[in-house]
């Protein structure tokens, strides 16, 4: 007999969600969570996109932490000395929410004691240090060398899952799999923070920038989101190319960033409050491993569960719907006493069900067309050239447009072939 | 704003019996790139006078240096009994 149904380990979105499903179902649920409290050690940008929650706690729009809702989606390229945006705003988002806002410090350590108040056993400041295995299967978890059994583990480390990498269960992480994320968060007056964004209660602005003024082909996004009475502000920084270029620093990034002439006003006479890091999940579906075992399964960052594709980030909707599907999976299991792969294979059933496989799989190398040449040089470079060209008045006769297009492309150096290469490649994994 | 300065505002609850991030001063003398500097966005790794100093107590957790080194000096590991960072905000 095991000591517990189900032992979670990590209260991050998937764990939280995962457990609050189970411990709802009568499932004995051990959650464990490093950080105390929960969710202190975690970092989004962060909007939680999608209604996810509602399959584990259906009043979770009336008393979840939640900053704002998105009303505003802005999608901008920056060059040193331009911005070219998009920034679509839609009446139909007051009606139909598609993302807030959130804090994960709060948004977490609600989760957690959801989970709690459903009945499972949530143990804080607890780092799991391994995996307890009888006859090769995954029987529970190891913890400062005592053992605590379960039938069913499910590991929701996040994006650098120790545990699942030390017992073998997924190689570890690389340049491709992740990228550095970087932000602050900054406080502003409610009143301030409506007037520079336009917007007005708790709607919200959500924006993502590709930082193309960044030299050397470093390559790195940015993100701006509002808050109740803080804005969120970061970057998210390509491995690759910092390696490549060994010059830059990580952290220099941020500064450049919200030191830019045209993202600096949002954030002017604001305190910086808090500074973080955290690794940001965007290898795809190459990055996702075998998710499933005899005995475990993997959910959320730790199994490779995040999109991106420049314009968004999502990644904590995957976290809640994998750590649900495994949820789902583990009652079944305990439903019929059988806690083999075969029987809990039935996860990746689930995912392949929902958008959770088929985006990442649809979206196939999507993390390329994110880092592209295109997308962080010549894209912002191209677009400057010739929106400058376009209203730029010199008392000279006027070009077509696609003159213009041509001689900014020439002039940003890439060969025309590459670029309807790179153009096709795009298109086609968007 | 320095980096110094940002990290002065974060809570931490460092842990003095455990040192969570080690690295091998053996393969850091003879490293060729020093990438770890560049990469950690808490500036845990500095060249002094030649050397690679390390400090782990500025650690905010998040996982790049593991794998930033690509010689195999940083041995990583979570840290223990809820010590290391505690963010307010997240
Ligand atoms: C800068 C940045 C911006 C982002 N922006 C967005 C965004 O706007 N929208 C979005 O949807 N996603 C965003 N993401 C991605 C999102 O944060 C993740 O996809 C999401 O947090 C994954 O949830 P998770 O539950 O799988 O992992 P996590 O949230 O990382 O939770 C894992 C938990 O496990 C705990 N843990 C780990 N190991 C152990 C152990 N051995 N023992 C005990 N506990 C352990 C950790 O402390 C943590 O609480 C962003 C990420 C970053 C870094
Ligand atoms: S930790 Fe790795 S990258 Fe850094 S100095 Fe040592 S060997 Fe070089
Ligand atoms: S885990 Fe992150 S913050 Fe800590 S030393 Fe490594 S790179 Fe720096």
């Amino acid at each position: 007999m095991s000591e517990f149904d189900a032992i979670i380990v990590g209260a991050g979105p998937a764990g939280s969600s995962a457990a609050i499903k189970l411990a709802s179902s009568g499932l004995t649920t051990l959650l464990v969570e490093k950080a105390d409290p929960p969710g202190s050690k975690n970092v989004s940008g962060g909007i939680m996109w999608g209604n996810e929650l509602g399959g584990v706690l259906p009043d979770w729009e009336k008393d979840a932490p939640l900053e704002r809702y998105v009303i505003s989606k802005g999608t901008g390229l920056l060059t040193s000395d331009s911005l070219i945006s998009v920034d679509f705003r839609s009446r139909k988002f007051e009606s139909r929410k598609t993302g807030y806002s959130v804090l994960r410090a709060k948004f977490d350590q609600y989760l957690a004691n959801k989970a709690k108040s459903k009945g499972a056993t949530l143990v804080t400041g607890v780092t799991v240090d391994g995996l307890a295995l009888k006859d090769g299967k995954v029987a529970g978890v190891i913890q400062e060398g005592d053992e605590i059994t379960a039938d069913t583990v499910i590991l929701a480390e996040g994006v650098n899952p120790r545990v699942a990498i030390s017992s073998g269960l997924r190689p570890e992480i690389g340049d491709k799999d992740v990228a550095i994320g970087v932000k602050q968060v900054v406080k502003l007056s409610e009143a301030t923070i409506n007037e520079r964004f336009n917007i007005r209660g708790n709607s919200g602005f959500a924006g993502e920038y590709v930082l193309g003024f960044l030299k050397n082909g470093v390559k790195a996004g940015g993100f701006l989101y509002t808050n109740k009475e803080t804005i969120s502000v970061g970057a998210v920084i390509n491995v690759g190319t910092l390696r490549a270029d060994n010059e830059t620093h990580s952290f220099e990034i941020m500064d450049q960033f919200v030191n830019h002439p045209f993202i600096s006003p949002y954030l002017e006479g604001g305190k910086m409050e808090e500074y973080s890091a955290h690794l940001v999940c965007e290898g795809g579906i190459g990055s996702v491993p075998k998710i499933y075992g005899d005995g475990y399964l993997i959910a959320g960052d730790a199994a490779g569960f995040s999109y991106s594709n420049g314009l968004i980030i999502q990644g904590i909707n995957y976290a809640i719907t994998s750590g649900i599907a495994a949820a789902d999976t583990v009652i079944e299991a305990k439903s019929k006493s059988n806690f083999s792969s075969g029987m809990l294979r039935g996860y990746e059933d689930r995912l392949q069900g929902k958008y959770v496989l088929k985006d990442l799989k649809k979206f196939r190398g999507i993390e390329e067309v994110t880092w592209s040449n295109l997308a962080h040089k010549a894209l912002p470079d191209i677009a400057e050239e010739t929106l400058f060209n376009l209203f730029y008045e010199e008392g000279i006769p006027k070009r077509h447009l696609m003159e213009i297009v041509l001689s900014a492309t020439k002039k940003s150096g890439v060969k025309k072939t590459d670029m309807i290469l790179e153009a096709y490649r795009t298109m086609r994994r968007m | 704003m320095e980096i110094e300065e940002k990290l002065s505002v974060l809570n931490y609850k460092t842990d003095k019996g455990f040192e969570h991030i080690t690295v091998t001063p053996d393969i850091c003398e003879v490293c060729p790139d020093y990438f770890c500097t560049f990469a950690c966005p808490a500036k845990c790794y500095t060249v002094m006078e030649g050397k690679l100093n390390f400090k782990y107590e500025d650690c905010v957790e998040c996982g790049t240096c593991l794998f930033a080194c690509s010689h195999g000096s940083v041995k990583w590991n979570n840290v223990k009994g809820g010590h290391g960072v505690k963010y307010k905000y997240g």
